[in-house]
């Protein structure tokens, strides 16, 4: 069972809705978002998050028409392509946040630790 | 576990976000002298057109150097949006006021640009963004000489605006 206590120890982020967590065998970020798993190069990542949070919510609540209920999220190369309500898409958000927090965080320990040893 | 962040990028977020801006504002400086060139090249002053056209190829590269350097530098470099541009002018002499006004909030934006580099202690883009400074002195001088000329020729007379268009062009 090495493979599920290595998991939890790099686990980035956890919500209600997903959990994400790095993998450095592949220097991957994997997402796990009601049940859809996804895996982002760092840049692919970056890229996905800035997406979800460009989205216009207050556009999309404020237009009463049917095609504003959702709106399509893909990302580069297609591993994640879901048409996701206001809701799941603040959801998303919370956790993509919450990913790029810790890797800041992890980054800024990193960094004022080898300044440290220096 | 691994810094995924720092062995991907060597540029923080703040200084890649200012870099993308700076790009912006450089490829919107190249579309502005593509309209002055196209202005002054219909209303007959073939020779500041062409010089306007050399400026806008020369703002293009401007925006390409700072592009490439994002990606070089592992930061994820956007691709600006073309706004708007003022395609009409009132005057020979207003398109190279508007020219100087342009370069001077180039400059200002070159120099945030430094002052963030300084705050995050990202000397490796200071040092990159140096050649800019340098570049926009140069840039300030020949857009403040061209309106210079408008004081030294004066454009109403019989071949003011003939002469003008021919001392413009050679600056620089």
């Amino acid at each position: 069972m090495a493979l599920v206590s290595d998991l939890t120890t790099k686990i980035l982020f956890e919500t209600e809705k997903g959990y994400s967590y790095q993998c450095d065998l592949t220097n991957s970020i994997i997402i796990n978002f009601v049940d859809t798993v996804s895996s982002y190069k760092i840049h692919d990542f970056l890229i996905f998050q800035r997406k979800v949070n460009n989205v216009d919510i207050l556009n999309m609540l404020y237009d009463l028409s049917d095609k504003s209920d959702a709106q399509l999220i893909e990302t580069t190369k297609r591993n994640f392509s879901r048409n996701l309500t206001i809701c799941e898409i603040v959801q998303l958000r919370e956790l993509l946040n919450g990913t790029k927090f810790t890797l800041n965080l992890h980054s800024m320990l990193c960094n004022i630790l080898k300044v440290e040893l220096i | 576990m691994k810094d995924l962040l720092r062995t991907s990028t060597s540029l923080i977020e703040g200084i890649e976000n200012i870099l993308n801006l700076q790009a912006k504002i450089e490829s919107d400086a190249s579309n502005k002298y593509l309209a002055m060139a196209a202005w002054l090249d219909r209303n007959g002053f073939d020779n500041t057109a062409s010089y306007m056209y050399k400026q806008a190829e020369e703002e293009r590269e401007h925006f390409l150097k700072v592009f490439r350097y994002i990606t070089d530098m592992g930061g994820i470099a956007v691709t600006p949006s073309v706004p708007e541009v003022q395609q009409e002018f009132a005057s020979f002499r207003e398109v190279f006021e508007i020219a100087l006004q342009n370069e001077i909030a180039v400059t200002q934006a070159i120099n945030k640009v430094i002052a963030k580099c300084r705050a995050e202690n990202d000397y490796a883009t200071e040092d990159f963004m140096m050649w800019y400074v340098a570049e926009q002195r140069e840039e300030e001088k020949n857009a403040r000489r061209a309106l210079e000329l408008f004081e030294l020729i004066n454009e109403n007379e019989a071949t003011g605006k003939f002469e003008l268009d021919l001392q413009i062009s050679k600056i620089g």
